[in-house]
């Protein structure tokens, strides 16, 4: 059947239209772009690019034929073109397009580096609860394009993909967005550093790297991504099957997977003590991020993304268990074995309850990954070099508590070990008792960590430190008090009351010798906890002063009728309180005990 | 031989055990059967992935499926490493006492076990990234199919294909390097000049002005100091064959097993685009020695031959389906600069031929570029989980767990 007249007339003038914009026909057609010209024209166009279309379906003879899909191939080829003009015209940088609201003064943050107004809109949007967000509550979409560009972009899409030119479509806008969304990386900071290169880098540098990537990764999921999705959405949807979903895909596949790279990369680095805090923040901002990459990476195509986002997560969950792992083992090698002069607190100690404590604060985390008990310890253990440890009493702790006392036990089984470098066995117990001390007094200054470990093992501690105390007094004083005693002093039947002067001459010696001795010595041990320092004084002074003043009472008298009695009572009952105030303040004194009184 | 147990946490782990006969001696000959076995599979298993040779007679069974360098091919390529993995690791790690390794030669082996895996791991992306690049191509190349594949065929579709056409075969010509450039090229400008009518061959420059504008931004996913080549020749620099007559015997399954990385990394890199190959190796040291290095030189072998019979040094990469891809290409856009509408019978009929083989090339891409990827995913997962398990024995010797740092 032959078209009608009308029809072909409409078709010439459309064709006529098209072929004008021709730009390989046409210096003017080059130069000039229809979408940025008037309203008129644009319409014009696009109302002959329907125009040849419909007239496809109604030729009949191959020639109509071949000149219909001739003219529709240079119209798409024009609109592929027209297409990527709107959209380059309209890929402005991400800052210009962002919210930037500074009215949240408080958000404190020391490391600054990355301050663009993209993420002042995520410490924005993270302190305000209200606003056109998704279920989450955290995804933010900004308007990537006005929507007159958008109204354009749309419009071209219809056409070009009813006339079945979806591919190009799909490249087009793949091809520019992609390369805005690399921009947008650039000013976000996030680098392109191989596997390699992150195993080289000291972990002082890369907990900077990690600091910023957290920042970076939640504007590019919360944000940037969920932005470009919506822009795929405004300007295909409902157009073919799926094409918002292929766009989106095609614009940040790339750009995910370098992103997601780099937190792969540290996932998988070598483990040590020291990392075990940046990748727990690792591990909490992924998993803090999780819910939100779900929702935008929802299509079939980005899969692949999701899929290594959850490998991540349990990767650093991994890491994380292993680090545990190692810091126990390292604390129970710690091989130093200089003993700490005057028997202070060790920096092992101090190391290992700050870290402990540190735990403790990221309790919430910890809780979810660690799951199994200390794997050493066990009652009967054999090896000398592990101490032992029943966990049966301890079977309603959770697995991380169980880890908390472990390590107190293996700090204290090496600082035993330690204890043993010292030469005089009185300090080794001064250490004992100063160490242990300053873990239970580190264990109470932390609820967390205090709730935790228990009480009941807090008890035991306590004990420790207290029976430590006691042998150390045992170990020194001992052998002084011994001086003091009464046997061997009386004499049978003789001229004097029965005291043997040469006896308690010497007895008076050894003392004096003996005290000076612990009191040139002991004062230069240390006792950093005031109370227990002024405890334990107070518990030498009460066994030996009261010792000390009982002999000299008794027996002063024999010893003041002989010759030179000043060699022998050197000191009096309030001389030598004095000088116990000289123990354990970690410094030298004057080899002279003060004499007040003679 | 006691185990040291201290940590156990690897060695708990495992399911396989070696067969722990008391007797010192029947251990040491087991070693050594085991090593035989070992060489032996590897050897077997990289023969049985070169060509067959063209049947002799036409009965003879199924068509070789997997023509080398193929997307099935390097599937099986892949398939093969993780199986020798899989042996080497149960041979030389599983139920070892770990003090092993901290004595020479096995001391000096470890770190460049640890050095190789990295590398091995960042080529793994890169190549990964490359083949969306294949992806990409695939996806122009589709465009020209539909194209042509319309009746009656006319100036339209064959214009619409020939610029298809001509962009592949563009993003395909351009270096490595050279793709970045315009990559950003494009965000800046875009060049709307349009190729007047006939003539010219792919390369001119007016056609790269106009092809800039579909140009996927292929910018890469590493720094621009990252080299593929550069992470070849590293690796293959470490390899070198033990001495012989050392005692546990472990230093030859390790030199056979990081051979075998660094030649399956190496054909990765050798097919797909990724970046900066220039001056890529074209011969790995292989010893000739050794059963499976006579298997692995015979591959390489194939592979040179290939290589030459290239007019080009293969820039894109030697993978069958791009090689093809890129010649189809050609002759298809070659017919279309000489395409007049109507065209004749046995015109149509011809390209009909050539569009038929390119439509099959983009179905072996569309089935098999995810999965390789996939696969390519599943290779890495492996190299981690084997380092680690490296780690773990460096720290149950002890030496390598660092002092408490304060």
């Amino acid at each position: 059947m032959e078209p009608p007249e009308n029809d072909v007339v409409a078709f010439e003038s459309a064709e006529k239209i098209i072929l004008r914009w021709d730009s390989t026909a046409s210096e003017d057609a080059r130069e000039k772009m229809i979408f940025a010209g008037d309203r008129h024209e644009i319409d014009r166009y696009l109302q002959a690019v329907d125009e040849i279309q419909r007239s496809m379906e109604f030729a009949t003879l191959s020639d109509d034929q071949n000149k219909a899909n001739s003219a529709i191939q240079i119209a798409m080829a024009r609109l592929e073109d027209e297409f990527r003009n709107i959209l380059i015209a309209h890929t402005t940088p991400m800052e210009a397009e962002s919210l930037t609201d500074t009215s949240n003064e408080d958000y404190h943050d020391n490391n600054s580096e990355v301050d663009s107004p993209l993420t002042k809109e995520l410490e924005h949007q993270e302190s305000n609860s209200s606003g056109s967000y998704r279920s989450t509550n955290s995804i933010r979409e900004i308007d990537l394009m006005p929507s007159d560009a958008i109204y354009d972009l749309r419009c071209i899409a219809e056409r070009m993909i009813s006339a079945g030119y979806l591919r190009e479509c799909i490249q087009v806008y793949g091809s520019v967005r992609k390369s805005a969304v690399d921009s947008s990386f650039r000013k976000l900071g996030i680098e392109k550093l191989s596997i390699g290169d992150i195993q080289r880098l000291e972990w002082e540098t890369l907990e900077t790297k990690i600091r910023r990537w957290i920042r970076a990764a939640k504007v590019c999921v919360r944000i940037l991504f969920a932005s470009e999705k919506k822009l795929c959405e405004q300007i295909f949807e409902g157009l073919g099957t799926a094409t918002d979903d292929a766009c989106f895909t095609e614009t940040i596949k790339g750009p995910a997977i370098q992103l997601f790279n780099f937190a792969e990369a540290i996932s998988i680095s070598r483990r040590s003590p020291e990392k075990l805090f940046k990748i727990l923040d690792l591990h909490d901002a992924l998993s803090d991020l999780l819910l939100d990459i779900e929702i935008v990476f929802d299509s079939k195509s980005s899969e692949s993304i999701r899929v290594q986002a959850v490998e991540i997560l349990s990767r650093l969950a991994e890491a994380a268990r292993g680090i545990l792992s190692e810091f126990e083992n390292a604390v129970l090698r710690e091989p130093s074995k200089v003993p700490v002069p005057g028997g202070t607190i060790h920096p092992l100690t101090r190391y290992v309850m700050n870290y402990i404590s540190l735990i403790s604060d990221y309790k919430q985390t910890m809780l979810e990954l660690i799951v199994s008990k200390p794997s050493t310890g066990s009652r009967y253990s054999s090896d000398p070099n592990t101490p032992d440890m029943d966990f049966g009493e301890l079977e309603s702790q959770t697995p991380l508590a169980l880890h908390l006392i472990w390590i107190t036990v293996i700090l204290q089984f090496n600082l035993e070990g330690k204890s043993k470098f010292y030469k005089d066995t009185s300090l080794a117990h001064l250490f004992v008792m100063n160490n242990v001390h300053y873990i239970v007094e580190k264990i109470k200054g932390s609820p967390e960590l205090r709730e935790m470990i228990g009480d009941d093992y807090l008890k035991k501690l306590t004990g420790k430190f207290r029976q430590a105390a006691i042998n150390y007094q045992r170990s020194t004083w001992v052998r002084v008090l011994y001086c003091l005693r009464d046997e061997g002093l009386h004499v049978k039947g003789s001229f004097s009351s029965g005291v043997s002067k040469s006896a308690l001459r010497e007895r008076f010696k050894t003392f004096n010798a003996m005290f000076e001795e612990v009191h040139r010595t002991q004062s230069t041990w240390l006792i950093p906890d005031t109370q227990l320092r002024e405890e334990l004084r107070i518990s030498i002074s009460e066994k030996l002063i009261p010792a000390y003043r009982s002999f000299l009472g008794r027996f002063r008298t024999h010893i003041e009728s002989g010759r030179h009695p000043e060699n022998y009572i050197k000191y009096s009952g309030e001389d030598i309180e004095t000088a116990v105030l000289d123990f354990f303040e970690g410094y030298q004194v004057s080899q002279h005990i003060r004499r007040r009184s003679q | 031989m006691p185990m040291t147990d201290n940590q156990g946490s690897f060695l708990n782990r495992i399911s396989i055990r070696r067969n722990q006969v008391s007797n010192m001696e029947n251990n040491h000959e087991q070693d050594i059967e085991d090593l035989e076995l070992f060489q032996k599979h590897v050897a077997d298993r990289f023969s049985d992935l070169l060509p067959n040779d063209p049947p002799s007679t036409t009965d003879s069974p199924a068509i070789d499926q997997s023509p080398l360098f193929s997307i099935s091919w390097f599937r099986k390529l892949l398939d093969v490493f993780l199986c020798c993995e899989a042996e080497f690791k149960a041979l030389v790690l599983i139920g070892r006492d770990p003090v092993q390794f901290s004595k020479p030669p096995l001391d000096r082996l470890v770190p460049d076990i640890l050095e190789r895996s990295i590398k091995s791991l960042d080529i793994c992306n890169a190549v990964t990234h490359g083949l969306e690049l294949v992806h990409h191509w695939q996806k122009l190349a589709q465009i020209a199919v539909t194209a042509f594949e319309q009746k009656p065929m006319g100036d339209g579709q064959v214009r619409r294909a020939k610029k298809a056409l001509n962009t592949l075969l563009t993003s395909m010509m351009l270096d490595d390097k050279e793709n970045n450039y315009h990559a950003k090229a494009a965000e800046r400008t875009w060049s709307f000049g349009r190729r007047s009518g006939g003539g010219g061959g792919g390369a001119g420059n007016n056609n790269k002005d106009r092809t800039n504008g579909t140009f996927r931004s292929m910018s890469w996913s590493v720094a621009k100091s990252w080299s593929a080549s550069k992470q070849i020749q590293a690796m293959a620099s470490n390899l070198v064959a033990p001495r012989g007559g050392e005692p546990t015997g472990l230093a030859v399954p390790i030199y056979a097993m990081g051979t075998i990385f660094v030649f399956v990394m190496w054909a990765l890199v050798a097919a797909i685009p990724c970046q900066e190959r220039t001056g890529l190796l074209t011969h790995l040291p292989l010893p000739r020695n050794l059963n499976w290095g006579q298997a692995l030189i015979a591959l390489q072998d194939k592979i040179a031959e290939e290589w030459k019979k290239k007019e080009k040094k293969g820039t894109t990469g030697l993978l069958d389906e791009m090689q093809k891809m890129e010649k189809v290409a050609q002759n298809l856009v070659d017919f279309a600069e000489n395409f007049q509408f109507p065209a004749e019978e046995e015109k149509l009929e011809e390209v009909a031929e050539q569009v038929a083989e390119m439509a099959e090339i983009c179905r072996k891409m569309e089935e098999g570029l995810t999965p390789l990827q996939q696969q390519i995913r599943e290779v890495f997962h492996r190299i981690v989980r084997s380092r680690a398990e490296v780690l773990d024995v460096l720290d149950q010797i002890g030496k390598m767990s660092p002092p408490v740092p304060y």
